[in-house]
Order: C-alpha cells, then structure tokens, then sequence
C-alpha cells in the first residue's frame, strides 16, 4: 500500500539528515503505526496526521538520534581526555625548550589543535547527524595526523626517552587507537 | 509514576521490554506502551535511537528480515543486556524498598 505525501514528505525530510538504515527502521515503524491508526477506523489522512504526531516532529527525532550517535560519543570523549594529554605533551615540550624548535614545528600543531578542538565542540552541541558525523571524522582523522606528527616530531628534534615522552606517546597511541574504533563506530549507522 | 521518571528508567524498560524474547522497533514501543499503561509519553520516533544507543553498548542486537516486503530491524538481548538488566531490577529493588521503609516510618512522637 502507498504511504500518505504526508509520511512520504515526513521521511524525505528525516532522509536529508540519517542515514539510511535508520530510516528505513523508522519508515517500518511509522507504517505500522500508521496501519494501527487505521485498523482503528481513521481515514488514511487522519491516520497519518496521528502517527507522526505519534513519531515527534523531525528535528526531535534527529536530535534524538544525534544524542545517541557514535560521533557525539566520541567528540565528548576526546574533548574530556583532551586535557590529559595536551598536559603530557606541554611537560615535554616544556623540558625540551620546545620554544627553540623551528617555528613551523609551534604553529602548525598549535593551528590544528584549535581546529579540532573547535570542529569536536560543535558536534558535542550539535542537534545534527551529519553535521555532527562529518565534524567528528574530520577532526578524528585531524587528531591522528596530530598525534602522528607531534610523535614523529619528538623522535627527530627531542630523541631522549624520557618520562614526560613515555607518558605523552602513550596518551598520543591510545587517541589514535581511540580515534581509529571511532571512525569505525561512525561509519557503523551508515551500513546497518 | 509520572513521565519524567520513567524517561528515567528508559533502558531499564527496553531491556525488560525485550526480556521475553526478540522484538522490532515498533513491537518493543508497543509493549512499553503496555507495561507502563500508556503513561511513557515520549515521542516514539525516539525510541529508536535509544534502541541503537543500547546495541552500541553490546546490551542488544540488531538485525534485519524482510517482511511483506518491508526491511524490518529486530533487536534481541545479549548476555550482557541480560546481566544490566538484572542489575538495573536489583537496583530499583533497593531504590524501592529504601523510598518505602521511609515513606512508612512511624511519626516521630512530637515533644510538646
């Protein structure tokens, strides 16, 4: 049976923002409610008007889901683990006279640093899927670079195994193993 | 029980709603609508994503059948959903009987 342009615009509209899996799980849920509607004697029209006031509006629905999407997780735990290891890295730059390494090696990690910080606060705020996934995988993918370089950085221009280094390389791979179970919990809603 | 604090026990809800067996989306909405007497009054579009909250957990799983034509998505508990499940009961238990042994304490006897 043909869904009422009522649900079929309702599900266009939740279309632009989840992902499809979820919205097919969504169309299954309202046809059914919409069936229920009518097995109680309403008229398509009236039945459809009932089960989306039933469903919620979209934006709630979507906020809803983006309460509870692997990249809201993921963005509020790196922006509270961030701290942590921003302090192991800023004892080793600190013990290393770091302000005399070359200009490039200070800025450029600073600049990304402030990207990713900014792109993880908006999707920790965000009533938006993909807003929120997109911002999240950026700065996912922006962290491991990061990571990567500031590792790659301090093995050239501050070789000496340190406590502050052993400590900031391993706060550095866990954030990349983090960042990498991240990425894949993210891509998870687009393909099931 | 007002809806609020049900919202609260949302999980706690879905994993019992489950308890018996596996359910789709709009089953699990409707036996929750039934075991809180229609008291749960949350937009059901937000069950879902509740739902897809506690399979990322590892409490439930998902999966998908074809049915009349239409993909449906069926949610069963884990070994892990049942133990949350069983802890979340131990804990209302608790909750429950320290609200009522307060609630049905004798008056202290008034002094004056």
């Amino acid at each position: 049976m043909a869904e009422p342009r009522l649900i079929s615009n309702y599900l266009a509209e939740l279309s632009a923002q989840l992902p499809a899996p979820i919205v097919i799980e969504l169309a299954d849920g309202l046809y059914q409610t919409h069936q229920r509607y009518l097995s109680e004697g309403l008229d398509p029209g009236a039945a459809a008007h009932a089960a989306l006031a039933e469903f919620g509006e979209p934006q709630v629905v979507v906020a809803a889901f983006t309460r509870a999407s692997p990249a809201r997780r993921a963005a509020r735990t790196l922006l509270a683990t961030g701290p942590l290891a921003g302090a192991c890295w800023a004892a080793v730059l600190i013990t290393n006279h770091a302000w005399t390494w070359p200009v490039t090696a200070r800025i450029l990690p600073a600049a990304a640093l402030i990207t990713v910080v900014a792109l993880l606060a908006s999707a920790a705020r965000s009533p938006y899927y993909r807003t929120t996934s997109r911002a999240v995988v950026t700065a996912c993918l922006g962290l491991t670079t990061l990571d990567a370089t500031v590792l790659t950085t301090t093995a050239v221009l501050a070789p000496a195994l340190t406590w502050p280094v052993i400590l900031a390389a391993t706060a550095s791979t866990a954030r990349i193993a983090y960042t990498a179970r991240a990425l894949h919990a993210i891509q998870g809603p687009l393909t099931r | 029980m007002r809806a609020e604090e049900l919202k609260g026990h949302l999980d706690g809800l879905l994993l019992a709603a489950l308890e018996d067996g596996p359910r789709h989306g709009y089953a699990v909405i409707e036996a929750l609508r039934q075991s809180t007497g229609g008291q749960l009054d949350l937009p059901t579009g937000t069950i879902y994503p509740a739902l897809r909250r506690l399979e990322h957990a590892g409490l439930i799983t998902g999966s998908w059948s074809l049915v009349a034509g239409r993909q449906r998505r069926e949610y069963r508990l884990t070994a892990a959903g049942r133990r949350a499940l069983s802890g979340k009961r131990a804990d209302w238990h608790d909750f429950a009987a320290m609200i009522s042994a307060a609630l049905e304490a004798e008056p202290w006897p008034n002094p004056a």
